[in-house]
């Protein structure tokens, strides 16, 4: 066997171990184990099976065979990234509103507190420094 | 409604101005200001709404407008904080209203704006087909029509008051009219747009992109108003 093979090899399982191993215990979850088991389980057999490679080569007609992981790769990373962004957009939309609607109930809270602070049962205040 | 950050030595004064001048509510809201700002601003008679995270100028001002909506009142005037709108002078926006019959009045000074500014102004006219003659005024009265386009989410990624709520507002067929107001120099603070050039920078980067991802919706807006003038 070849060391380069062997390396691979190790890469391979490694990452799939860890990343199993997030998944597991729950550091990364819903779509995001999923496609990160999905990486794992295509470094895997990558890393184990590199005759895969020139196979999907020659499948797809494209002559460098080595280079389509890599293609394949980095398209992934830029999808992934592309995603990521636009989760980001969308939870800061939820932030900003989320804040927006905190400040406004805080002033309805005072508002109504001022009314209603003669109200003997009133647990309101609890929080109050 | 009155948008704030850190502006306690002329906020209070603004307040007083507004609540002589016109008699409504006022509403502050305290962009997460470490200077109390907003107990200066109650002190005053206004409302306060204090944010807890800073969401810049427009997070600031949609709070208010979200307030307003859920408040039911019939429109919202935004003023800047740190007195450069004179209170009296927002009477003229009534009025302009009145005689247009638009959904947004901005109350602009074209004596004042810089070389920069004046620059700025004429690329974003072509860009985005609006003609307006100052895109960052925060003198500014809207209807209930645009308040309640406004306090949606599709307004709350934006971060100036400026073009992109604009486009926004021309998109839904808003009617947008201008008219001269007087203002004064700045007392304290400056602008947050035009800080520095590195910030301008960014901020007409920002907008052209956002501009040309939106580029039909201030054509859109000449267009109905070419079929106002028609009718």
């Amino acid at each position: 066997m070849i060391t380069g093979q062997i390396t691979a090899a190790i890469l391979g399982v490694g990452l799939t171990a860890s990343i199993l191993y997030l998944v597991r215990r729950d550091h990364l979850h819903g779509p995001y184990a999923l496609w990160w088991f999905a990486v794992a389980a295509a470094t895997f057999v990558l890393g184990v099976f590199p005759a895969v490679v020139p196979w999907l080569g020659s499948l797809t007609g494209i002559f460098y065979a080595p280079v389509l992981p890599i293609i394949v790769g980095l398209s992934l990373v830029l999808i992934r990234l592309l995603k990521l962004d636009i989760d980001r957009s969308r939870q800061e939309r939820r932030l900003r509103r989320l804040t927006q609607k905190l400040a406004i109930l805080e002033q309805e809270l005072d508002r109504l507190g001022g009314r209603s602070v003669a109200s003997p049962q009133g647990r309101g205040d609890d929080d109050e420094d | 409604m009155i948008p704030a950050r850190d502006e306690i030595a002329t906020v209070a004064a603004v307040v007083a101005g507004v609540r002589a001048s016109l008699g409504c509510h006022v509403l502050v809201v305290d962009d997460a200001s470490s200077d109390g700002t907003a107990a200066a601003a109650r002190a005053a008679g206004a409302m306060a709404l204090e944010l807890p995270l800073g969401l810049g100028a427009w997070g600031a001002t949609q709070a208010g407008i979200r307030y307003a909506r859920r408040h039911g009142y019939a429109g919202v005037i935004t003023l800047d904080a740190d007195g450069q709108h004179q209170p009296d002078s927002l009477g003229e926006l009534f009025k302009a209203q009145a005689a247009s019959r638009a959904n947004v009045i901005i109350g602009t000074c074209t004596e004042r704006l810089s070389r920069a500014k004046r620059i700025a102004w004429h690329y974003l006219r072509l860009l985005t087909g609006l003609r307006l003659a100052d895109f960052t005024s925060g003198l500014r009265l809207y209807d209930a029509r645009a308040v309640a386009i406004l306090a949606g989410p599709a307004a709350s990624l934006l971060d100036y008051q400026d073009v992109g709520v604009l486009m926004l507002l021309a998109k839904r067929g808003i009617a947008i009219r201008e008219t001269p107001v007087p203002m004064s120099p700045r007392r304290a603070g400056h602008s947050r747009v035009f800080a520095s050039w590195p910030v301008v920078a960014r901020y007409l980067l920002h907008t052209t992109i956002l501009c040309v991802a939106q580029i039909d919706a201030g054509r859109r807006q000449g267009k109905h108003s070419a079929k106002e003038r028609h009718a």
